[in-house]
């Protein structure tokens, strides 16, 4: 494969997967509208792209397969065969087995042969047509064109060209062209005889024809691959004079001609190695040089040899070797591009044109300033800020897509699960168009398909019990997205039985989270569901009830800087609501003071802040110094402490204390004094600098200084060496 | 005077790298996501030195865009090479009753693309 169309292979796995998830989405509707052609040619269409395009890469496995599948489409399309939830399902497999295939193309995971094959040989048989030849072939040119030339045969060839010739934008003159490239045109004989009267003559006709001879050293295919797009149509002959090269049949003989490896460095310009360049100068024979060779040893064997290392070390270098090579390989296939629709680069450019006008008309003014011409200077600088606000609002919008990428895979899962469960469910999707940062949307995939399992498994009943219960027999999972201020909400909703008070508190209890009888208010025991190990499936089935789960999700919506709450009623559904930043690039920051430095804390994490009174701090022995905040006692972090600062302030009762909570562990950290809100744009630290334990990155502030913002974890983490150190 | 090319694909990879063989051979590129964009992008009578076209594409197909391009009076004689798979004999067929000028067949590798033009291309 050329090296040239390698750099586009990214773009193909990204539109690849587009196309996938095309496939996949198509053939789910098709269960409803079975015969919806325009569908059905749109999936033909999806299938047919990713067959072409992955052969462009020589990925064979995928093509090859891709076209038995696309084979299958075709009948559907054309009516030759019917379809039927054993097709439809079939396909969804094959969809899946094309999945890995293509991740196997990337990334080299090994793919499962076995479910290759057998799917490969279902499609062939659910084509009930003869099987096609595979689309993938070897690449290359006209068949004739590498061999090797002998100069002198020649041709007689005939050619009366179809009438339209002129018609598909065809040129005789080319195709002399190309025949002189090949040889010398020895003769041409143009044949007018079929001209009519001018009065019948259509010019855009054409009735000429030729007699040709041409003298090369190139065969017969070639000659005919000349004629390529007109040879079905015309009247071609092409006959071979006499033979007369030598070389030719030194060819005939068997004798063959090739390139030796000499010829092909020469051609490719390479540096020949120092054992050939001294065979050539006869300094030493090929064998001894060859002998030389063979006695070459790798570094690690001589090391071993020489006693430096030991074989375990050298094999465990070896080891590490290798996996920074799977490293690599990794990270190169990690690296991801997005698709950014050409308006919203225009409206950018536009804006930057904008922000430059701006400037220079800034620049003009204060060349030459007068007090008097305030107004307009501040006037410009109101038109600044407009410009700023807007490039940063449609910059971040480049890196924003429509949830719908992260919802499209839904309508498969609940399908899957509903026949795996026996229940029948309806997944209703709104607000698709919803748009949010890349990041946010790759990241809450795993969470959100939780949830929906969850909903399937846990909240939605069996059909005999919905009707039992007057509900419709079918049960439905509502997943909604929408904008609310700066964040993005998204809602899990199923009209199911609900959460069951009684059985969480029971297995609460069992598992010693609460007390027996301890009063809880609703929303505190809808919480319990969130801790670790915590599930109340009677049984455990293979959809979720894994005893991991809930706590999980809520930890990774937190750690997107989110929050997930419950609503349920009995016998009427849950619902989970998410609420996420709409992107990572950006946090609501609160800004604080400890003696000159300001940091920032993630308004998130904020619970509340208080100054505590005399004597509230307590130091106990063995963990620290600890507040109590009604009832509950919490670590106190003096920042000035951790960070080696001069703080205004060493005494709790003057300095304020802000309560952060994390991933459900609270702390407190004692500032001189809260500055104010602000949004703040996170830099990395890592990527600057180097990571600093409780710093979560860094922002330019208002006054054009640095200001940290603080890392609640990392914190936490801190404060817990610290009792650990205590004790 | 720099040549100029149609290059119409809905699969944006595939478009991506005829333009950009194109565009290296020295060719000045318009880019067409189906038919009826490029139909669009040529209304105005913009002359084109080659057209390089898909077949299976949404909205207007490969064929459709080749009959309509043959009875504009900018492309009655331009070259249209059409991008088929080997599978697709019939659309090679219909391609060609069309008015296509030649065909070349996935895969190609740019080589095989810029030689194939240049087979049809007018000197």
């Amino acid at each position: 494969m050329s090296n040239d169309f390698a750099q586009f292979q990214d773009a193909f796995f990204e539109e690849a997967a587009e196309h996938l998830a095309v496939v996949e989405e198509g053939l789910l509707q098709l269960e409803q509208h079975p015969n919806d052609w325009d569908l059905l040619n749109k999936i033909f269409r999806s299938a047919h792209s990713i067959k072409g395009t992955a052969g462009m890469f020589g990925f064979s496995a995928v093509a090859q397969f891709t076209h038995k599948m696309e084979t299958l489409l075709d009948l559907l399309r054309n009516g030759q065969k019917a379809g039927s939830p054993a097709v439809t399902d079939l396909l969804l497999k094959s969809t899946d087995c094309l999945k890995t295939l293509i991740e196997s193309a990337k990334t080299g995971s090994g793919i499962d042969e076995e479910t290759v094959q057998r799917l490969t040989a279902d499609l062939a048989g659910a084509s009930t047509s003869a099987a096609q030849p595979a689309a993938a072939r070897g690449l290359g040119g006209s068949a004739g064109a590498a061999q090797p030339g002998c100069e002198d045969r020649t041709y007689a060839i005939t050619w009366t060209p179809p009438d339209w010739l002129f018609q598909r934008g065809l040129d005789p003159l080319q195709i002399m062209k190309e025949l002189n490239d090949l040889g010398s045109l020895a003769k041409v004989t143009l044949n007018t005889s079929r001209l009519p009267d001018l009065s019948d003559l259509d010019p855009e006709r054409c009735y000429l024809s030729w007699e040709i001879q041409l003298a090369t050293g190139k065969d017969h295919k070639v000659i005919e691959s000349v004629f390529e797009f007109v040879r079905e149509d015309s009247v071609l002959k092409i006959e071979e004079g006499e033979a007369l090269s030598v070389k030719r049949e030194a060819l005939e003989s068997g004798n063959e001609i090739r390139f030796t490896n000499d010829e092909r460095r020469a051609e490719s310009g390479e540096p020949k190695p120092l054992g050939e360049i001294l065979v050539e100068t006869g300094v030493v024979s090929r064998e001894t040089v060859d002998h030389a060779l063979a006695q070459q040893k790798r570094v690690g064997q001589i090391l071993v040899e020489q006693k430096a290392v030991t074989p375990e070390q050298l094999e465990q270098a070896l080891q590490k070797q290798r996996q920074q090579e799977t490293a690599v390989q990794a990270r190169k296939s990690d690296a991801t591009s997005i698709r950014v629709d050409t308006d919203k680069i225009d409206k950018l450019i536009n804006l930057v044109g904008e922000l430059v006008i701006t400037q220079s008309m800034l620049s003009d003014l204060g060349s030459r300033f007068e007090i008097q011409q305030l107004p307009v200077l501040l006037e410009r600088m109101a038109q600044l800020e407009r410009n700023t606000r807007e490039i940063q609002e449609r910059v971040m919008g480049i890196r924003m897509l429509p949830i719908g990428t992260a919802f499209n895979r839904f309508p498969r899962l609940v399908r899957d699960l509903s026949a795996k469960a026996g229940k029948k469910i309806q997944l209703v999707l709104s607000g698709e168009e919803t748009e949010l940062d890349k990041t946010v949307i790759e990241s809450i995939n795993d969470p959100l398909t939780h949830l929906v399992r969850n909903s399937a498994d846990h909240g939605l009943e069996l059909p005999e019990e919905r009707l039992d219960n007057n509900k419709p027999e079918v049960g439905t999972i509502r997943l909604n997205a929408c904008h609310e201020g700066g964040s993005i909400c998204i809602t899990v909703e199923d009209d199911g039985r609900g959460l069951n008070r009684e059985k969480i508190i029971a297995k609460a209890v069992k598992q010693g989270l609460i007390a027996e009888h301890e009063k809880l208010s609703d929303d505190q025991i809808w919480a319990l569901i969130f801790k670790p190990g915590f599930s109340t499936a009677e049984k455990v089935t293979d959809i979720s009830g894994r005893g991991v789960g809930m706590d999980v999700v809520k930890r990774n919506i937190e750690s997107l800087g989110g929050t997930i709450s419950i609503k349920t009623a009995t016998g009427q559904g849950t619902t989970f609501t998410l609420k996420l930043p709409l992107t990572l690039a950006i946090i609501e920051g609160m800004t604080v003071r400890v003696g000159k430095e300001t940091y920032i804390v993630p308004l998130l994490s904020i619970l509340e802040s208080i100054q505590p009174k005399l004597g509230s701090v307590k130091t106990v022995a063995g963990r620290g110094e600890l507040i109590n905040v009604r009832g509950s006692y919490l670590p106190v972090i003096r920042l000035y402490e951790v960070f080696a600062l001069q703080p205004e302030h060493t005494e709790p009762t003057k300095g304020i204390l802000l309560i952060l909570e994390t991933e459900g562990e609270r702390v407190a950290i004692m500032v001189d004094e809260i500055l104010g809100q602000q949004q703040v744009v996170i830099k990395s630290m890592e990527q600057n600098f180097r990571k600093v334990e409780g710093i979560a990155g860094a922002t330019i502030l208002g006054n054009g200084t640095v200001g940290l913002i603080l890392d609640v974890r990392g914190l936490l983490e801190i404060a817990q060496r610290e009792e650990a150190v205590a004790v | 005077m720099a040549k100029t090319a149609l290059v119409v694909d809905d699969s944006t990879t595939m478009r991506q790298m005829v333009s950009f063989t194109l565009t290296n051979a020295g060719f000045t590129v318009v880019e067409a996501e189906h038919g009826k964009d490029a139909v669009s992008k040529v209304a105005g009578g913009a002359k084109m030195d080659i057209v390089v076209t898909d077949l299976n594409m949404p909205e207007m197909d490969g064929i459709a865009l080749i009959k309509e391009l043959r009875k504009m009076a900018n492309f009655k004689f331009t070259p249209i090479l059409m991008l088929t798979t080997e599978s697709a004999m019939e659309k090679k067929q219909a391609g060609k009753e069309a008015g296509a000028t030649g065909w070349i067949v996935k895969p190609f590798n740019p080589e095989l693309l810029l030689k194939t033009i240049a087979k049809v291309l007018p000197a």
